[in-house]
């Protein structure tokens, strides 16, 4: 059954007493509602690296938040380092800083979570996903902690930057949570540990009926890869794509349009299909604009195709 | 706050303190000027560090070569530091690194002309000997020089066009600071390139600047010392 955004809003109205059975992938997209980057159909939000004059750490949340409003996003990827503390310093060694991030994690401070939320809240964003690089160095415990700072946050999943190794040992942690993992491709088609093409998105896929692809269009579309027709396939465990252009064969990034990626198209499938795929807007192309009126440019070319 | 951000915001401060006072006019509409600085005195200069940062190198090297994520760090990598006139770096930025351990690899930038793969050299090499000559100035633990380790040196790198008797009175001219300065940036070669016509086949002066624009970039803290060491033992 494919159930769009629009069909669970009937649903929750209906009073539908119970949602067991489905995914948590598909009770995790129930909640995501429109808000004021919900453009003709599609659900905007921001990879907010794309600031990248803004040092990314907590202090600087505030102005995070400042720009995505400026910018008229309402939906972000939230990296963890935007809300967890970096021990790193002058006398802490990497594995000290590291053991007590851990300790940060297991033992986050009460009402941490809730009050960062409501900062996002309270300027109308909402935080669609943790993005968060999951590796072998945590913990079991601390992969609980991550899903469950991540849903305190409000997110309906986590993503990050993780292999098909890495893919295999989190299977088991989004389902216990009610929440999903994202697996974000890159262009990297050497390394056979790789998210980076689609047969290696599939394979991670299958891993968990709680995994979703968040599908980074510029990186695709750089190793060569089909983007509509990766949607059009697997559009039902698909939640998010990073939006932004690259050329082809290993190609640099270039501003929206001048590249290879086909951005008007994926917006157009998006919206006409109905599917609740995020779109997240994410550029490392080069500008000499200040970021956020750069930002601003690519929002303006998606509104503009959709209009 | 991390090193590596400590290390970006002083050599931020730096370039832009000096882009400061050496400045052309107010920054044009629609240029990030606390990002990318102000405009410097030098046009082709600036130009070149438009070009970098238009083609996206600094959203992964750093503006100032202070490396992001898992980019490269170019301003220690011995690949850049091998680079003449763009020889070694020209080609790979046309072919890219599409076969690597990282996340994502280098991308190709095969439809740049060669101007613009010119420019982007021309910063990268700017930068590195920016930051390179911060961190030699500033280097706390090279430790006494060994004037033995520095006439070896000399006599590889630099007796080729330096003869020892025109630098046995340097050390004496020079307190410690100005006789490492003078070392990794001759001020004799400091004059900003002249384009007259008579000008333009003066290939010593071009040579020279090259050549300790490379040396520049690839000493090490203790290089320095050792030379120190041995030019003191000239006096």
């Amino acid at each position: 059954m494919i159930l769009t955004r629009r069909d669970f809003g009937k649903l929750a109205l209906a009073g539908v007493p119970s949602l067991a059975g489905l995914s948590s992938i598909a009770l995790a997209q129930t909640a995501a509602k429109p808000n004021r980057s919900y453009i003709n159909g599609v659900q905007f939000g921001l990879q907010p690296f794309c600031y990248h004059d803004l040092a990314m750490n907590r202090e600087n949340r505030p102005i995070l938040i400042q720009r995505l409003v400026q910018n008229g996003l309402g939906m972000v990827e939230l990296h963890a380092v935007w809300y967890e503390p970096n021990f790193v310093g002058p006398g802490v060694s990497a594995e000290e800083a590291r053991e007590k991030l851990r300790n940060w994690r297991l033992n986050p401070p009460a009402g941490y979570f809730g009050g960062i939320k409501k900062e996002f809240d309270d300027n109308g964003i909402t935080i669609c996903t943790v993005y968060v690089n999951i590796s072998d160095s945590y913990t079991d415990a601390e992969i609980d902690a991550t899903f469950e700072g991540a849903k305190a946050l409000g997110a309906k999943g986590i993503v990050g930057s993780y292999g098909l190794a890495v893919a295999h040992r989190l299977s088991a942690f989004p389902g216990k949570h009610g929440m999903y993992a994202s697996l974000h491709n890159h262009d990297n088609l050497s390394d056979p540990d790789a998210f980076s093409n689609e047969a290696s998105i599939v394979k991670g896929l299958a891993y968990s009926p709680d995994f979703t692809a968040t599908l980074d269009v510029r990186h695709f579309t750089a190793g060569n890869g089909d983007c509509l027709g990766f949607l059009e396939r697997h559009h039902e465990r698909v939640s998010a794509v990073h939006l932004g252009d690259r050329r082809k064969n290993n190609g640099r990034s270039t501003p929206f349009g001048e590249g290879d990626a086909p951005i008007i198209e994926i917006l157009r499938l998006i919206r006409d299909n109905q599917w609740p795929i995020t779109a997240l807007l994410e550029f490392e192309h080069g500008t000499l604009r200040p970021a956020v009126d750069e930002v601003q440019l690519m929002f303006d070319y998606c509104k503009r195709a959709l209009a | 706050m991390s090193h590596r951000q400590d290390l970006y915001l002083l050599f931020c401060g730096l370039i832009l303190g000096a882009g400061s006072a050496t400045a052309q006019a107010p920054a044009r509409p629609g240029y990030d000027i606390n990002y990318i600085g102000p405009p410097m005195a030098d046009p082709v200069m600036q130009h070149s560090k438009e070009t970098y940062v238009l083609f996206g190198c600094s959203y992964c090297h750093g503006l100032y070569l202070v490396a992001r994520g898992e980019a490269t760090d170019l301003m220690h990598s011995r690949l850049v530091g091998s680079d003449e006139n763009g020889n070694v770096i020209g080609p790979l930025l046309r072919r890219g690194i599409p076969q690597t351990a990282k996340l994502s690899p280098m991308p190709q930038f095969s439809d740049l002309s060669d101007q613009q793969i010119a420019d982007l050299v021309r910063w990268i090499h700017y930068g590195r000997q920016q930051g390179r000559y911060q961190e030699v100035m500033e280097a706390k633990d090279a430790g006494p020089g060994h004037a033995a380790a520095g006439k070896a040196y000399f006599e590889q790198k630099c007796s080729s066009c330096h003869a020892t008797a025109g630098l046995s009175s340097i050390a004496k001219k020079y307190d410690a600071a100005a006789l490492k300065a003078q070392i990794l940036k001759p001020q004799a070669l400091e004059a900003a390139p002249s384009w007259k016509v008579e000008r333009l086949h003066d290939t010593k002066t071009t040579a020279a600047r090259q050549r300790h624009g490379a040396l520049l970039e690839n000493y090490s803290a203790g290089d320095v010392a050792n030379l120190m060491a041995y030019l003191e033992s000239l006096k």
